[in-house]
């Protein structure tokens, strides 16, 4: 690996990282403007055309907000517990390919920052890291009802990532491979190559887990307004309130880009040869990623709007007695059929 | 004899959820179409509809005297004590003997219940449509005959947010 | 005694008294508006209809006496008179008498300083007929003046004729008649005499409808805002009992209270618009000390400790330097401690003079009601407490060489002749407790600051040696303290005593042990109406009948 490897790698970081947090301020402008559409409202519309900065304007006012620390937290945890969070959510990105290969001045250059052979095991180890921002954040806080978000938040975790990992397992059986290169290039071709059509049920379950992951609704028991003040963050202001909430995008925007990789064949146009296309491919390809990646942001903000707040014992009850028996048979399933096949 | 309660047995496909879940995405979805009742306030204003409770007004005869005869019935009958009136003789020849020489409502106490519109018996105070009256000190919101008056030539003709006669 | 029976009520009454007295007495309400107990009754109202076995028609119950009758006559062989007030009949006549009443009655309830104390409009309310058939033009006439402090509406008068009678019966001054007949008669006066007696003002009390107005309270507010305190007048020493209307610690009128031991129903016009003297006044605001020829404020402990250093050295020092100028405006209470202060603590040291006693013309009505010579409230009291009062103390004065002043002041009657000037300047220090900056506190050195009359509580004794509550009116401005807290706190501080009364009430208690007289004189004792002194036996009993209204 020469240095302008390593420069490339740093300005695909750089664009990554900038692309996401983009993303961020877009879902915070789109889930306000969706919900109040939803509702018949109009939503922000003053701060700059149609209200597009009103982000910008929300940041400025965390910015400017008097940060608040109380006495009885702990404080290098309390401290820490943001940064937890909102880093493993901004690193998970490396993994995921966002495009197929470009061509420039001779050197071909892969849409991904990262392309390591056991990116499923990552993303699923960062996410796993991310509830500790939660419950350290309920915990240091030391207040009662950020504690019993933090609880409900690793309980919540436990539960739906099982069943995840379950879901994910069957692709890795009809991939032979944890690298997600791998599994995009194995849904290429015709549209039905897609693991959805192929996996339905393990689709179902990834979706519904992946909601249950990144807290939102109808899974945000750990952040319940109505029950717990705000959850983890109760006791959080100013801008380390505002990198829990971007964590929280940042989450969302990782979460249905590793769905798409999974699902929706990533990057891939059905019947088309984005290889052959060259740097247009490439582009072609990108656009497809976030295109696909956007409707998947809608729908979770789309479901947040419809659906209410499952209760806790349902919440349990949906994981362990519905989510992971159906999971396990998906494996099962696809186990005896992979069988049968080879 | 008992009455049999027959409840809705749910189905498979009920209990499956599912057809349920994609209804309830649906009528959002159709929602998010739909015209928007937003009011943008500032630049367009709710036009209240008759019989609204607003700020109050003192009403006068068309030849410009007070109808007020500071009786008080509506100080007796407001439930905030907001009304505060000094009567004294009238200055005009004909109508009645009274009337009010001080007439403050303190707009902060108000609860625009509108017991005064009903215990006057002279037709002399009014809630108008008026909402948007903020301010910001305790003293302008302190409403004296003065400015009621002026709020009655302000509404006696037409609706204090209706525009559609002016363009 | 005859036996009657009313509604379902057997009463025995005395022989001659009517129907509408012993109802009153019995506390059955029988509606009426021209009877009045102190006038005389002329059944013009028609309002007190009752029905009467054995009588043809209604009767009007306030000119129907009652008798006995020959046993073998009595009504279901024991009654002397069944009446009955609530029966179908006397119902209907009820609303046909309120409808004629209210023929030409304007209803402008909310512009009348009757409204809320009207027996029109709780009469029509319980009895009337809530509507009119008059479809013709009302009678309608302009305000016109009485007298320079009375107005008539003439729309609003049922011809009740009370106040003509009162001008015949009770002033005796004949100013007021009825003018013609039917429905165009009117309350009226001749041309040359307007109704201007001392007791005009009582003609508005007695007024059941809004019809008699008062100038100085027209238009000023409504009834119901006001608070009525029962009281007693300071401005004679008859005493009369009133009640004071106040709202927001203002006064806005006077009214005549029933007490048959002193002032029957009536007040004189001096009493009634007196309260104004102590609103024109002007008021001292906080205890003030001289300093270059003008006053500044003092803290009340600045003042005691002034009081301190200009009175403990002279306990010592040779006989009466220290004149106390007592003050019959004062209440008992405040001149008992006083009179201690000054025989307890300063004794001989001190003497104990007074102003001269203020006194004017004596009115007397035929009727009875006076108005005392005597202007000072308390002459008695004063008389009770100070015994060792010294009547000549400008001769005395001025044999002996006095330093030191305390003066309780009278307040704004009080003026000072040229004598009393001089004597007050050639003090040198000079304390007055008072309420007002009067002549005499123009002079002080410091000026400590007691309530007005209309703050003041505590007792007084008339001229007839009866003891009355003055119950206080308004409340205490914020730097006011009760006058016997002066004079406690000023034995505590040279007296260097430890006294510890919180209320008045205290002071009195205090007051009847010392006092053989007043013993037992408590508030709770002398209610509102007042009790005689222990020794006074002969007091007049008590003669007139009670009024509802």
């Amino acid at each position: 690996m020469d240095l302008i490897d390593f420069i490339i790698i740093c300005i695909k970081v750089v664009l990554v990282f900038a692309a996401t947090m983009l993303a961020v301020m877009g879902m915070i402008y789109a889930e306000r403007r969706i919900s109040a559409f939803i509702q018949n409202r109009l939503g922000p519309n003053r701060v700059g055309p149609k209200g597009l900065f009103q982000p910008l304007a929300d940041g400025l006012k965390f910015l400017m907000k008097e940060d608040i620390i109380p006495t009885a937290v702990n404080k290098p945890l309390y401290l820490l517990a943001p940064a937890m969070l909102l880093i493993p959510a901004l690193m998970t990105f490396a993994v995921i390919p966002f495009g197929s290969s470009l061509t420039l001045f001779g050197r071909q250059i892969s849409l991904q920052v990262a392309n390591i052979n056991i990116g499923v095991l990552y993303i699923l180890a960062l996410t796993s890291v991310g509830v500790y921002g939660i419950v350290l954040a309920g915990w240091s806080s030391n207040s009662k009802y950020p504690l019993l978000g933090g609880l409900r938040s690793s309980a919540q975790l436990i539960s739906y990532e099982l069943s995840m990992g379950l879901a994910i397992v069957a692709i890795v059986l009809m991939t032979g491979s944890l690298r997600l290169n791998d599994i995009v290039s194995s849904q290429q071709g015709h549209l039905f190559s897609w693991y959805v059509f192929k996996q339905p049920l393990a689709f179902l379950i990834f979706l519904i887990a992946v909601y249950a992951e990144t807290n939102r609704l109808p899974f945000d028991l750990a952040e319940a307004e109505q029950e717990l003040v705000g959850g983890y963050h109760t006791e959080y202001s100013s801008m380390k309130f505002a990198m829990f909430f971007m964590a929280e995008y940042a989450n969302m925007i990782t979460a249905a880009a590793f769905t798409v990789t999974l699902f929706f064949g990533g990057w891939d146009i059905p019947f088309v040869d984005e290889a052959a296309m060259g740097n247009w491919g490439a582009l072609l390809s990108g656009i497809a990623f976030i295109l696909k990646t956007a409707f998947f942001l809608f729908l979770y903000i789309w479901v947040r709007w419809t659906f209410p707040r499952f209760r806790y014992d349902q919440l349990m009850n949906l994981g362990w007695k519905v989510m992971l028996p159906l999971a396990l048979l998906n494996i099962f399933i696809t186990g005896g059929i992979l069988t049968i096949i080879s | 004899m008992a009455t049999v309660v027959t409840s809705y047995e749910p189905t498979f496909w009920d209990k499956l959820y599912i057809p349920a879940l994609f209804q309830g995405l649906m009528l959002t979805l159709k929602h998010m179409f739909k015209k928007k009742v937003t009011i943008q306030y500032p630049d367009e204003k709710h036009v209240p509809p008759e019989g609204y409770r607003g700020l109050h007004r003192l009403n006068k005869y068309p030849d410009g005297r007070i109808r007020c005869v500071a009786c008080e019935m509506c100080a007796a009958a407001c439930p905030a004590h907001c009304i505060h009136i000094v009567p004294g003789p009238s200055p005009w020849e004909e109508g009645k003997e009274r009337y009010p020489v001080r007439f403050d409502i303190d707009l902060l106490r108000c609860i625009f219940c509108g017991f005064c519109e009903m215990a006057c018996p002279e037709k002399a105070i009014e809630l108008t449509e008026i909402y948007d009256f903020a301010d910001y000190s305790r003293e302008g919101l302190w409403i004296d005959k003065a400015g009621l008056l002026e709020i009655y030539e302000l509404t006696k003709d037409k609706n204090f947010y209706d525009n559609s006669n002016e363009e | 005694m005859p036996l009657i029976k009313i509604d379902d009520k057997e009463i025995e009454v005395e022989k001659g008294i009517t129907v509408l007295q012993a109802a009153i007495d019995e506390r059955i309400e029988i509606p009426y508006y021209c009877y009045h107990p102190a006038l005389s009754i002329v059944g013009s109202c028609r309002m007190c209809l009752v029905e009467i076995e054995g009588m043809p028609k209604l009767q009007v119950s306030c000119n129907t006496t009652i008798g006995e009758l020959p046993p073998e006559r009595k009504k279901d062989g024991k009654y002397d008179m069944i009446v009955r007030t609530q029966t179908e009949i006397v119902k209907r006549e009820r609303e046909n008498v309120l409808e004629f009443l209210l023929l030409n009655h304007p209803l402008d309830c909310p512009v009348c300083d009757q409204a809320g104390e009207c027996y029109l409009q709780d009469y029509s309310y319980k009895y009337g007929r809530a509507h009119s058939r008059f479809l013709e033009e009302k009678r309608v006439r302009k305000n016109e003046y009485l007298g320079s402090n009375v107005i008539i509406n003439h729309n609003r008068c049922i011809m009740c004729t009370r106040c003509v009678r009162f001008t015949r019966e009770i002033s005796g001054t004949n100013e007021l008649f009825v003018q013609a007949r039917g429905d165009v008669s009117k309350i009226s006066i001749f041309e040359d005499k307007s109704l201007d007696n001392m007791l005009a003002g009582n003609v508005i009390d007695i007024c059941p409808v809004g019809a008699l107005l008062s100038t100085d309270y027209i238009h000023k507010n409504r009834f119901w805002n006001l608070e009525a305190k029962k009281s007693i007048c300071t401005d004679c020493s008859v005493g009369c009992n009133i009640l004071v209307y106040s709202q927001n610690n203002r006064i806005y009128r006077l009214n005549a209270r029933e007490n048959h031991n002193v002032n029957g129903y009536f007040i004189c016009d001096i009493g009634r618009y007196g309260f104004h003297r102590y609103e024109d006044a002007e008021k001292v605001t906080s205890p003030l000390i001289r300093s270059d020829g003008g006053f500044k404020p003092i803290s009340w402990e600045g003042a005691l400790k002034e009081i301190y250093e200009q009175f403990s050295m002279s306990m010592s020092g040779e006989k009466q330097q220290i004149v106390g100028i007592a003050s019959p405006f004062h209440t008992n209470e405040s001149l008992f401690m006083f009179g201690r202060l000054m025989n307890n603590i300063f004794k001989d040291k001190s003497i104990i003079g007074k102003l001269p006693f203020i006194e004017d013309y004596e009115i007397h009505f035929d009727s009875g009601f006076r108005i005392s010579k005597d202007r000072s409230p308390n002459r008695k009291g004063l008389l009770d407490f100070c015994p060792n009062l010294e009547d000549e103390i400008l001769q005395k004065v001025k044999a002996g060489e006095v330093r030191l002043c305390y003066a309780l002041d009278d307040g704004v009657d009080r003026k000072l002749d040229e004598e009393w000037e001089s004597f007050f300047k050639s003090q040198r220090f000079l304390v007055v407790q008072t309420y007002a900056m009067t002549p005499l506190a123009k002079l002080a050195h410091l000026i400590l600051l007691g309530p007005s009359p209309m703050e003041r509580e505590g007792t007084m004794t008339n001229d007839q040696g009866r003891i009355q509550w003055l119950n206080p009116s308004v409340s205490l401005t914020n730097k006011t303290r009760p006058d016997w807290e002066i004079i406690m706190e000023f034995m505590n501080t040279v007296g260097k005593r430890e006294l510890k009364y919180t209320s008045v009430n205290e002071v009195n208690l205090e007051m009847g042990e010392r006092f053989p007289d007043y013993r037992g004189r408590t508030f709770f004792k002398i209610g509102y109406q007042g009790l005689p002194k222990k020794n006074i036996t002969t007091s007049r009993p008590s003669e007139g009948r009670q009024a509802i209204q």
